[in-house]
């Protein structure tokens, strides 16, 4: 059992990487949901538009994450900002798709009533149809955010950090007596990573959803 | 119609209103003109696809009318910011659409936040209102929607339409969602709601018994989209311009007109009526002096408490908690039509009418209700000679609807 005895020995590394891991994954999230939700609430009663939206953004996650990352050091160079971008892109499908979803499925009854109460376009988005669609919205973010943590980890390759550089290293040295428990240890590191960030929505989903909508 | 001097001033005036909705060669709405006085109830109703919703909503602009005009208190309302428009008239749906992720208090408070009213003045509206309706605010202000049943999410939504107190409400099937005897409920309480509030309300149902209950006007929509006939009940059902109107109207008119009459507009019967805590002795010699088989006992409070009869008093277990409950009690507000369900119900055959705090009135019993549809009867026939069905002008129905009052 070396992956544990290595892990055991170098927890103060792996505990460095997961917290880079998990900053970059975050900070990706959180821009690829201010430009998903945008786009959802900018196309969600267009169903052309929408549609398009989906499936651009559906095309683009078919995009092998290898590739991509490859492609990006032309534009963006070796390091964290060209995976980063990447990441906000692999995270449009289910933000999108979930927004349109979530905005699609308010209660027309409801939306009615707000117009017809003086409610202006904005105000009613803003204060009845967005928080109405949250649950459905953040289970987007939620899927999103299991995705590309995964995918994080392929970024290493063209310099990015997180765990992936232990991957990485591991692989580059296959051979090695230790290479394997260190590709081991950080993949196991990773699926840690995700189970904490889910707890995490959790957290979130019970802290942001109103009493009113939890079902 | 424009209104004639006999008419109570128009807060709503519709004039040549038409829609075409896109792709359609068929109006929805083809040239409607009519005057919504002021603190009425005028009901919109016809067969779906006549119009009628269509109609409502383009009075609050939720539909933007193809042609014609709006006017609201005189003013042209045409052309104006919708939104702001809108937050002087109440709006109340079939689905109610409340906020589901606000409580009831914020759902009541919406519009007057939208006005940017002070929270203090939005707490106490929203307490008032509340009771308006019949909620606790205490219990019921900080719910959320799905804790409350129809009825109750229903006077949420009356509530909250009134909260900015709008000179006109616009109700599309507030009703229609409620099993009927919840639905009974609601209409009586909103009619005596209305006589405190006096609002203007034009109101959309496609239920011809629930138009002539609420209705002070009946606007009848035929399948050409059209106004059929715009006038009282009494002239729509003694009346009818029309072979349209009256199969809509339909069978069962006099019935029908029970609706039209409320308790407190009949003379009420007197019944023998004795103090609870009476001794048995004077119970007895009250009851021996009537032609009456029972006695009412009413509490201190005047409040009614049982029914009974020489047998109870006769019997050697006596106490004042002997005889018949009292069932069948009804308020002064409730139509004939009402009282007469109850009375059918009741073990003695009257309903007993009672006011506000519950204090015995009198009672209604068949005879009331006899004589109430002769006189009906009688003033119709009286008026159509007056003026023949064809000729039937705004300032009758005024005539027709004051003579209700």
């Amino acid at each position: 059992m070396g992956a544990i005895e290595y892990a055991i020995d170098n927890w103060d590394r792996l505990l460095e990487f997961a917290l880079q891991h998990i900053g970059f994954v975050l900070l990706s999230i959180v821009i690829a949901t201010v430009i998903g939700v945008a786009l959802g609430v900018l196309t969600y009663q267009r169903p052309t538009a929408a549609a398009l939206v989906i499936a651009v953004s559906a095309t683009i996650l078919t995009i092998p994450s290898f590739a991509l990352f490859g492609l990006g050091i032309t534009f963006f160079g070796i390091g964290n900002l060209g995976p980063v971008i990447g990441l906000i892109l692999y995270s449009q499908l289910p933000i999108v798709r979930n927004t349109i979803t979530g905005l699609q499925e308010v209660d027309p009854a409801v939306v009615e009533s707000a117009r017809g109460m003086g409610m202006s376009r904005w105000q009613s988005l803003w204060r009845i149809e967005l928080p109405l669609a949250w649950p459905v919205v953040l289970t987007g973010v939620r899927v999103a955010t299991l995705i590309v943590t995964s995918i994080f980890a392929i970024a290493a390759y063209v310099g990015a950090s997180g765990l992936g550089r232990e991957i990485d290293r591991g692989l580059s040295n296959l051979g090695a007596a230790w290479a394997f428990d260190v590709v081991l240890t950080a993949t196991v590191a990773i699926v840690l990573v995700a189970l904490v960030l889910d707890v995490l929505y959790m957290l979130i989903g019970k802290l942001t959803i109103p009493r009113g909508v939890r079902s | 119609m424009p209104a004639s001097e006999a008419d109570p001033p128009a807060m709503i005036r519709l004039e040549e209103l038409t829609k075409y909705y896109p792709g359609s060669d068929e109006p929805a709405v083809d040239a409607v003109t009519m005057d919504i006085p002021e603190g009425e109830i005028v009901v919109l109703v016809g067969p779906s696809g006549c119009g009628k919703t269509t109609t409502l909503k383009m009075i609050n602009r939720i539909v933007e009318p193809t042609s014609g005009r709006i006017s609201l208190e005189g003013e042209d309302v045409t052309d104006v910011d919708p939104d702001r428009l809108r937050r002087r008239i109440g709006y109340v749906i079939q689905q109610v659409g409340l906020f589901p992720h606000r409580t009831i208090a914020q759902n009541i408070a919406t519009v007057p936040r939208l006005l940017g009213w002070d929270k203090e003045r939005i707490t106490e509206r929203v307490d008032e209102l509340l009771e308006l309706v019949g909620m606790d605010p205490a219990t019921y202000g900080p719910r959320y929607p799905k804790e409350l049943s129809g009825g109750q999410r229903q006077r949420v939504g009356v509530a909250r339409a009134m909260a900015a107190d709008p000179p006109v409400m616009l109700m599309d099937e507030p009703f229609g969602a409620i099993d009927p005897i919840t639905r009974d409920r609601l209409q009586n309480e909103f009619l005596r709601l209305q006589q405190e509030i006096e609002k203007t309300i034009v109101f959309v149902t496609h239920d011809i018994d629930e138009a002539i209950k609420m209705g002070d006007r009946i606007a009848i929509f035929g399948n050409d989209h059209r106004i059929q006939q715009y006038a009282s009940p009494e002239m729509l059902l003694s009346n009818p311009i029309n072979e349209f109107v009256d199969a809509f109207t339909g069978t069962g008119a006099s019935l029908k007109r029970l609706n039209l009459t409320r308790v407190r507009d009949v003379a009420l019967s007197d019944w023998p009526t004795a103090a609870s805590d009476s001794p048995r002795e004077e119970l007895q010699r009250r009851l021996a002096e009537t032609e009456h088989s029972f006695l009412l006992l009413l509490d201190r409070q005047q409040r009614p408490l049982r029914w009974i009869s020489e047998r109870d008093l006769a019997r050697s277990d006596w106490t004042h908690h002997g005889g018949l409950k009292v069932r069948a009690v009804v308020e002064p507000h409730v139509t004939l039509h009402n009282a007469l369900d109850e009375m059918l119900t009741s073990n003695v055959g009257v309903a007993t009418v009672v006011d506000e705090r519950g204090a015995y009135q009198g009672v209604v019993d068949i005879d009331t209700v006899m004589t109430a549809v002769n006189a009906m009867r009688a003033e119709t026939r009286e008026r159509v000679r007056v003026a023949p069905w064809h000729g039937v002008t705004a300032s009758d129905v005024a005539d027709a609807t004051e003579s209700r009052a």
